[in-house]
């Protein structure tokens, strides 16, 4: 008798998620939102700012090729190298700015919290997928864009369930 | 020729007799030559030798030995050591805060977890003071990520006692508090959140009433797996009486955590030695008596339900405001000195020991994990257990092959 009983429990808590609301999200139709503008560090008060941990923003104006967060990424993943750019910024008067591996990097973020001169942030794009390994290497030129991330959907939490609305 | 040939035989057997020795000797050392895993076993006809694993989803990332006779085990190796990364050897090349990214990544779903002891004992060996907020903060993320392993785990139980909506119900149950981590820490796994001096980053804005949310829905979904799984008769028919640990075994073969909570003793060391904040925190364990695996198998689940109380008393005794790290000096060297931390992490109890020499890197960083010290009861538990039986016992440890091989 008891495990009949079990059983129907069983069988009933079942079918009480047929009332239930999808929680799964259909993820290239719909993408999550996240919080702020991805993860990004104050060097005056040394805390960073709650964010994605995703591809890397460069400010081209701020950086001054000082190569603290390639020092900073020889112990992680030895992603970021330092290269040569075209263009001339009074700051920077070696020209030399990073150069970032993505097949290498582990997206810790400790590349941003070296970064002195507000220069180097992280943004909240994830889709980094390419058909070659050279496609996963973003030139400095790459990363000074600001990438567009679509973000329709959080969590809710109604009466019927938690849904990705 | 006939007396010749008599004559002959002793001394054939003379000329014989002392190469016998020699032979014997041969023999003899032979034997002790061999590598022990090269020796002659004695074959017994009833016996089958079983290789689980490596390959094979049920034994995880390593390989459980077992020799049945017919359905029944009768003897039970486990050989871990697949999924070996080298990770205390590499500690001691890169400096304090370098080594964050790497040392949490042999369990990727724990990993603020397996960084706290690491994070604590830095800071005493640097003598930086934490501030309270940041306490708080870091008691919220090792609780919520206990709960994400657990979760995890609970799904890899379900799916191995071949019950899958068990798989299904976790693993979505766990994106409520991935997502929270997400928000908090900025990655879904290996978070790199714990630096010596605090937390990386603040919790953003309106962060504490999306938490409260989540975890108070979270604990409501949590309740109804008692319906279809832990009052479930067949799930009790499966785990109730195999593998039992008793409370002097448990002690004795030196398990921790979920497992010995289950065995009956009642040993939480953020109860015993609080760390932060959690003599500030009303900390409940959760102790069952039976020690077969269906006590193993629901003291974790208990213990989600008392971490979702322990982050309810935080968020609301958490300072409002203030600062959540202390600024370090690029490359910290550490004194010549030695600490040992030790946590409650979602496998039990997780030391780690720091030797410094006062250079930036340490001299020697060395884990011991809560999921090595449980494999060992595994030989004790499996032995005269059915073989259909393995995955429920060897689950209901709590073990998880990266973390014991580091």
């Amino acid at each position: 008798m008891k495990t009949a009983t079990g059983i129907i429990r069983a069988l009933n808590s079942g079918v009480k998620h047929l009332a239930v609301k999808r929680f799964t999200l259909r993820y290239p139709e719909e993408k999550l939102e996240f919080v702020g503008d991805g993860y990004q560090f104050d060097p005056s008060t040394g805390v960073g700012i709650a964010g994605l941990k995703g591809r890397h923003m460069l400010f081209h104006d701020h950086c001054t090729g000082c190569q603290l967060c390639s020092i900073a990424c020889e112990g992680v993943a030895e992603a970021i190298a330092m290269v040569k750019v075209p263009e001339e910024q009074k700051q920077n008067k070696k020209s030399i700015m990073p150069q970032i591996d993505y097949g290498k990097c582990v997206f810790c973020g400790l590349c941003v919290d070296a970064c002195p001169f507000y220069a180097l942030y992280m943004t909240n794009d994830y889709e980094l997928s390419s058909f070659s390994k050279e496609g996963l290497i973003y030139t400095p030129a790459q990363l000074a864009v600001k990438p567009y991330v679509r973000q329709d959907s959080s969590i809710q939490i109604t009466e019927r369930g938690a849904t990705h609305g | 020729m006939i007396t010749t040939a008599t004559t002959d035989t002793p001394t054939t057997t003379t000329a014989a007799a002392p190469p016998a020795p020699v032979a014997a000797a041969a023999a003899g050392s032979a034997a002790p030559d061999l590598p022990p895993g090269l020796a002659l076993q004695k074959v017994d006809e009833r016996i089958m030798t079983l290789n689980v694993g490596p390959q094979h989803p049920g034994s995880g990332h390593m390989r459980i030995i077992v020799q049945i006779d017919g359905d029944h085990i009768v003897a039970c190796d486990p050989d871990p050591g697949y999924v070996h990364r080298g990770e205390e050897k590499m500690a001691e090349y890169r400096n304090y805060i370098t080594n964050i990214p790497h040392l949490e990544r042999p369990v990727i779903h724990d990993s603020c977890n397996i960084l706290y002891p690491y994070v604590l004992g830095v800071e005493e060996l640097l003598g930086i003071e934490t501030p309270e907020r940041a306490k708080y903060v870091r008691v919220i993320a090792s609780e919520l990520n206990r709960c994400i392993y657990t979760m995890y785990w609970l799904a890899i139980y379900g799916i191995f006692l071949g019950h899958s909506t068990m798989f299904m119900w976790p693993a979505g149950d766990r994106e409520l508090l991935i997502d929270l981590m997400e928000k908090m820490t900025g990655a879904r796994v290996t978070h790199a959140h714990f630096v010596p001096g605090g937390v990386r980053n603040d919790l953003p804005p309106n962060f504490e009433d999306v938490c409260l949310r989540q975890v108070n829905y979270f604990e409501k979904r949590i309740k109804e797996y008692a319906d279809i799984f832990y009052d479930n008769p067949i799930l009790i028919s499966r785990t109730r009486e195999t593998g039992v640990l008793s409370r002097q075994d448990a002690i004795r073969l030196g398990t921790t955590g979920s497992v010995l909570r289950a065995s009956g003793v009642d040993y939480d060391v953020r109860k015993k030695e609080p760390y932060d904040v959690y003599d500030e925190l009303d900390v409940n364990t959760n102790v069952m008596t039976a020690g077969d695996s269906y006590a193993r198998s629901r003291v974790p689940w208990l213990d989600m339900m008392e971490s979702c109380n322990i982050i309810r008393s935080a968020l609301e005794k958490m300072p409002k405001s203030g600062s959540v790290r202390v600024k370090l000096k690029p490359n910290p060297k550490g004194g010549n000195d030695t600490v040992y931390k030790r946590v409650e992490s979602g496998r039990g109890a997780l030391g780690c020991y720091i030797v410094s020499d006062g250079k930036p890197e340490p001299y020697r960083v060395k884990m011991s994990v809560g999921s090595f010290r449980n494999l060992i009861a595994l030989p004790y538990l499996l032995k005269g257990e059915k073989l259909g039986n393995m995955p429920a016992v060897y689950w209901s440890l709590n073990y998880w092959p990266v973390e014991a091989d580091r």
